[in-house]
């Protein structure tokens, strides 16, 4: 129960550059996820927005019945299994088909991970805009995917920007599970150092506190882009402890 | 007369509740046809099917001749055409106003950027509103902004403007600003069909009048027929709140 600080200085000197490797690997997956996840989540949520008219043509009513099918059940799989199950899942299931290394097969399963979770993020702020600003776009001849792209997403992602950052932070930490993978993020990283030292509580509190400065800095940077977005306003809500 | 819009039979239903009892109009051109009746009677609703912002659940309604609901249409194109202006304005909260007035142009009439920016100037100067061009809707008055958004409107060149209610919404000392706008446009012989409760307005500039009850047209004719001269019980009771 003895935290001793000096073995810990020590530990984090000897392998400093086993511990930066980790935090470049970390950061990478965490932004690559959050951003790949965000492109995805806006295509499937933008699906997720689909309303079946009476006026649809018989074809387009197929493809929006076929696309709302679908993003439901991605949704559904993704968020209700956990990453580390997808991520040794798909990682062995699709090698034979796209002969990937468990780097490349990292980013993707992170992203379309965090996918599912932007595709709620950002339906639900697609649903917060008023629909008289759809009406609008409509009334001019837009058309719905034009009408998302240049009016209603604009506004649907500064509205869900705080859920959309929270992700960032989310996958600074879920990261981790792709350790399993033998990604040599920050998680893989410190456990090969405790393995070799023998050392678990130092190593595991330094990755402890790498994480927390990465999730602080992360919520810094998110705010002060929210600040931005709002006109220069101080924001209100804290992400310092999502 | 040229028929613009040719309505038959229409009906309407939210839920279990009908709202379109069954509604037959022709709308011609060089027309500006008012609707008026009590909060309810379907005139929004009618006047929102003629863009299929709502679906009509039966009957028709014909463009020139050609049947809007047929799936063959092209409804984003035949949406451009017929203008629409909202009570709450809808502008674009995300964009500037000259963009508001600049999107439509360049996505739906495939116009370029730099032409579409001198109608747009041209549309903003005919309501007055050019020297807000840069600002965001959210800082504009309620007159403001409706004027903007019938900008937006005439940046489409539509053949004919839908007017849901323009003025309720409004502060009544910005009611004036925005009637003045709709006036400029009748005498520049834009066919229009007014949802309003501004009868003296509506006695100024229209041609005819529809007076409308629970879904169905109860009387119409011109203004000094409906209004001065109502045959029906119920345009009288209606009436008699409204000194005209």
């Amino acid at each position: 129960m003895k935290i001793d600080f000096s073995i810990l200085i020590n530990i984090f000197n000897r392998n400093i550059s086993l511990f930066i490797h980790g935090i470049k690997i970390t950061c990478l997956f965490a932004i690559v996820g959050t951003v790949g996840g965000l492109i995805l989540g806006l295509l499937l949520g933008g699906i997720r927005a689909l309303k079946v008219e009476k006026n649809d043509r018989g074809i387009s009513k197929f493809f929006k019945v076929i696309g709302l099918a679908f993003t439901r059940f991605y949704i559904w799989v993704f968020r209700g299994t956990p990453m580390m199950v997808q991520a040794i899942f798909l990682y062995y299931f699709l090698k034979p088909v796209f002969h990937w290394n468990s780097f490349t097969a990292g980013l993707i399963i992170i992203s379309i991970n965090t996918a599912a979770y932007m595709a709620e993020i950002v339906r639900s702020g697609i649903q917060s805009i008023d629909n008289g600003q759809f009406e609008a776009c409509r009334s001019i001849g837009l058309t719905f995917f034009q009408s998302l792209r240049y009016v209603i997403l604009p506004q649907a992602i500064k509205n869900s920007f705080p859920s959309i950052g929270n992700q960032l932070i989310v996958n600074i930490k879920d990261s981790s599970m792709l350790n399993v993978l033998s990604v040599t993020e920050l998680f893989f990283q410190t456990s090969s150092i405790a393995g070799s030292n023998y050392r678990y509580i130092e190593t595991y509190l330094i990755a402890a506190i790498i994480y927390l400065l990465l999730t602080s800095l992360a919520s810094a940077i998110l705010n002060a882009i929210e600040r931005k977005m709002n006109g220069g306003k101080k924001v209100k809500t804290s992400m310092e402890f999502s | 007369m040229e028929e613009i819009f040719k309505i038959e039979n229409l009906t309407k239903n939210f839920k279990s509740l009908e709202v379109l009892k069954g509604i037959d109009l022709s709308i011609y051109k060089n027309e500006v046809l008012t609707i008026i009746g009590s909060s309810g009677c379907g005139k929004s609703t009618l006047l929102r099917c003629l863009n299929l912002l709502e679906y009509p659940d039966s009957g028709k309604i014909y463009y020139h001749g050609l049947d809007i609901m047929d799936p063959n249409m092209n409804v984003n194109k035949y949406r451009s055409k017929v203008g629409m202006v909202f009570q709450n304005f809808n502008l674009f909260n995300n964009m500037s106003i000259l963009d508001n007035c600049v999107i439509g142009q360049i996505n739906v009439l495939k116009r370029n950027k730099e032409e579409a920016t001198k109608i747009a100037i041209e549309r903003l100067k005919d309501v007055g509103m050019l020297d807000f061009k840069d600002a965001r809707s959210t800082t504009l008055s309620g007159g403001q902004k409706q004027r903007a958004a019938i900008a937006r409107t005439l940046c489409m060149d539509p053949e004919v403007i839908l007017l849901d209610e323009p003025t309720s919404a409004l502060d009544p000392e910005m009611v004036g600003e925005v009637l003045d706008v709709i006036l400029k446009l009748v005498k520049k012989g834009i066919p229009m069909v007014i949802v309003t409760h501004e009868m003296l307005f509506a006695k100024e500039v229209s041609n005819r009048i529809i007076f409308m009850d629970e879904g169905r047209i109860v009387e119409q004719g011109s203004p000094l027929d409906v209004l001065e001269n109502p045959k029906q019980e119920r345009t009288k009771q209606f009436l008699s709140r409204y000194l005209v």
